[in-house]
């Protein structure tokens, strides 16, 4: 029953300081992602929790016990590695029975768990097999029973597709969570890429540079991020610089450069207040050009048509001089250079304060 | 402003002991196109590309650059650079020394190669972290200062190898907007192999599907993604789902395959009525309707997972024969479908093309590794 507790943990190599301050409540049989661009401190934060480092400052705790000097070996838990890491010149059983022979099982029951774990990642029939002869994908299933076989109810999955080809990556996510479910495992995943971490995921854990930025479902993240950041790093955005030019009750006008103006619900703005104004490219939608212009809509022109398989992306500079990108499953109504208008509803749009460093700072990827 | 190369492949063909990693390839590539040579893992992408840069010897067949033999030539005369996925970069040079070494070693004047690795590192937006050495660069940032020193060399030849694999997935989207837009303000013609069909739907102007050393076909975006040549580039462009069968009846505008317990209503074939053949749907085009609601291939079913992938939902449908049919739908869409759900699967028929069953069978196929 691993519920982990992370309290208040730094980790500084030299003057780099990886990760600072992070407080992190796990639950009992929860998947957990920790997602975040390269650097942000997701690798060192789970290497911490599965005591292959040690924190600089702060507590980590399983089932409220502390494990602050246990070493790896005496966590007892089940990890997944990146760069797979089989034994090459063991069978994929060997490779299963590896765990539970270093952990002294009985000899009766080493061989039992490997085919078990081995039938739960459908490999059974390819037991007799080395790495080698199997495609990737199929060595990180072995992988992944190898991790299983030790027992643990606390799995580390450190960036456990990142050596698959994309369309293999896909299918394995679905038995990943299938499996942690299943068997009623605590999982922590580590990954850069949003599409994998809100497909396994019961919450996921933004990070960037050393901290946490947010925390919550996939669902909240990708429709309702509560910083710049997450709403750029979790799905495409497009983000539109404004100040709040009108204030009602309940209504605001928005303006953009150049004269532009867009009509919002008042979400308890200032007067005169920067914004920053964040919409998904599926939100919006590009219309014809009309002589008057009704709702919300901004005048642009096509800059360029991208075929996007079972849809349409469409970049449009707006007059307000922004670029947007819109996403459209209506087939080429409308050409390169032609002018137009982009709409959208209220409802689709985020706003946020602007940021004193500025848009691109805060949406810095590197 | 120069004259952009053209390059030509005529009857490629290597093996390496006796497994064939490229089987007869013929390819022209335009002045100024950006082609990207999309595979799996073992296709043969990474051996094509280095036969092209003269890395590789082909057993037979020959490479043209504007009509001109170069697969006698080394690789150095070829006019071409090749970018491996690891980027090489020499890791004691600063990023400046990187960019200026291609210019530096072929004996230029000092201050033409210091205006080429300026222009280049500005083009790449490193200018500012000319001091860095690479270990103190980000995996975007050295990518970028790899391709700085690929173009300084003023080679109007691409060669690239998965140049965006060892990037974030959301770096990776930013990159390649930057790179295609590089390499057409440049005037530069690129060869880009990679597995990942978001990129070569987004970059290319043409895409050439490779699988097991075979071209399977060359075209443009659209044209792979709509009419794919065979089972396989339906599949492994956008996933489908596939129903096995015979082929029913034939008209001018229409075809019904029969087979699964279905009569499906499927794109035109010049396939003999009677012939076995297979029809495949892209997960994206299959809708789903709410309850059981008769009509034209349509197929009641039942929900049995769903995933959120943020913009999209992945859902998989189990139909009353126990078929598993899988169907990608925007979030927005997808809200209102939720486990356990009774639903209907609507196959728009001119979505539904028919192809006939490969010669290996389907599974064999449609496998991806």
């Amino acid at each position: 029953m691993p519920r982990i507790e992370l309290k208040g943990i730094t980790k500084r190599f030299g003057e780099i300081v990886a990760v600072k301050d992070v407080n992190l409540t796990i639950e009992d049989k929860e998947y957990v992602t920790l997602l975040g661009p390269s650097g942000c401190g997701k690798t060192t934060l789970v290497k911490i929790i599965s005591g292959i480092w040690e924190p600089t400052e702060g507590e980590v705790l399983i089932d409220g016990k502390r494990m602050n000097e246990v070493p790896v070996e005496d966590r007892d838990l089940g990890y997944v590695f990146q760069n797979i890491a089989l034994f090459p010149h063991m069978t994929v059983l060997s490779n299963a029975t590896y765990a539970p022979i270093v952990k002294d099982f009985p000899v009766e029951e080493r061989d039992k768990i490997a085919q078990e774990v081995l039938d739960l990642v459908d490999l059974l029939d390819r037991k007799k097999f080395f790495p080698g002869e199997l495609s990737t994908g199929t060595q990180q299933k072995a992988g992944l029973a190898r991790a299983l076989a030790s027992q643990a109810k606390l799995l580390i999955l450190d960036e456990p597709m990142s050596a698959l080809d994309a369309r293999v990556r896909v299918d394995l996510r679905y038995e990943l969570r299938r499996l942690v479910k299943d068997l009623g495992l605590t999982a922590v995943h580590v990954t850069h890429d949003q599409e994998e971490a809100s497909s396994v995921s019961d919450r996921i854990v933004v990070m960037r540079a050393g901290r946490i930025v947010e925390i919550d479902s996939p669902e909240n993240l990708y429709n309702n991020p509560k910083s710049i950041f997450t709403a750029n790093f979790v799905g495409e955005m497009n983000f539109l610089q404004g100040a709040i030019n009108k204030l009602r009750d309940y209504w605001a006008i928005i303006e953009l450069r150049n004269q532009e103006y867009l009509t919002l619900s008042n979400r308890d703005f200032r007067m005169g207040a920067a914004i920053i104004l964040a919409m998904r490219p599926e939100n919006l939608r590009v219309e014809e050009l009309r002589g008057t212009r009704l709702g919300n809509a901004i005048p642009g022109r096509i800059k360029s048509i991208r075929f996007m398989g079972s849809y349409l992306r469409y970049e449009v500079l707006l007059a307000s001089d922004d670029h947007v990108f819109v996403d459209s499953f209506a087939g080429e109504e409308f050409k390169e250079g032609e002018q137009v208008a982009v709409s959208f509803d209220e409802t689709n749009i985020l706003t946020f304060p602007a940021p004193r460093e500025g848009l691109s700072e805060v949406i810095k990827l590197e | 402003m120069p004259r952009i190369p053209s390059i030509r492949l005529e009857g490629l063909s290597k093996r390496f002991d006796g497994i064939v990693a490229a089987d007869d390839i013929s390819l022209e590539v335009k002045d100024g196109e950006y082609i990207v040579i999309l595979g799996p893992t073992g296709a043969g992408k990474t051996t094509l590309l280095k036969m092209i840069a003269g890395l590789t010897p082909p057993d037979s067949g020959k490479i043209f650059v504007d009509g001109k033999r170069v697969d006698n030539l080394p690789p150095e005369d070829r006019g071409m650079v090749y970018l491996s996925q690891t980027y090489a970069l020499f890791r004691h040079m600063t990023v400046w020394d990187n960019t200026k070494f291609g210019p530096t070693v072929k004996d230029w004047d000092e201050s033409k190669c210091d205006m080429l690795a300026r222009e280049m590192l500005n083009l790449v937006r490193l200018y500012d972290r000319r001091t860095a050495r690479p270990d103190e660069l980000s995996g975007g940032m050295k990518q970028r200062n790899a391709l700085a020193r690929a173009l300084a060399t003023d080679v109007k030849i691409l060669l690239l190898d998965e140049p965006l694999r060892a990037l974030d997935a959301r770096l990776r989207i930013e990159l390649r907007y930057e790179l295609a837009r590089l390499t057409s303000d440049l005037g530069i013609t690129a060869l880009h192999v990679t597995h990942d069909q978001e990129i070569a739907m987004t970059m290319a102007d043409k895409v050439a599907v490779l699988r097991k050393g075979r071209i399977e076909q060359l075209g443009r975006p659209e044209e792979i993604y709509d009419n794919p040549a065979r089972p396989f580039i339906c599949h492994f462009v956008g996933e489908a789902n596939f129903f096995e069968g015979t082929v029913h009846s034939v008209s001018e505008d229409h075809s019904e395959l029969e087979g699964e317990g279905h009569v499906l209503r499927a794109r035109p074939t010049n396939l003999p009525q009677g012939s076995e053949a297979c029809v495949g749907i892209k997960t994206e085009n299959v809708r789903l309707l709410d309850g059981v609601v008769d009509g034209q291939n349509h197929i009641p079913a039942k929900v049995v997972r769903k995933l959120f992938l943020g913009r999209l939902v992945s859902i998989v449908i189990e139909t009353d024969d126990g078929k598993m049919l899988h169907v990608k739908t925007p979030s927005s869409t997808g809200a209102g479908f939720s486990k356990g759900m009774e639903v209907t699967a609507h196959l728009e028929p001119s979505k539904c093309i028919i192809f006939p069953i490969p010669e290996k069978g389907l599974k064999e196929e449609l496998e991806v590794e």
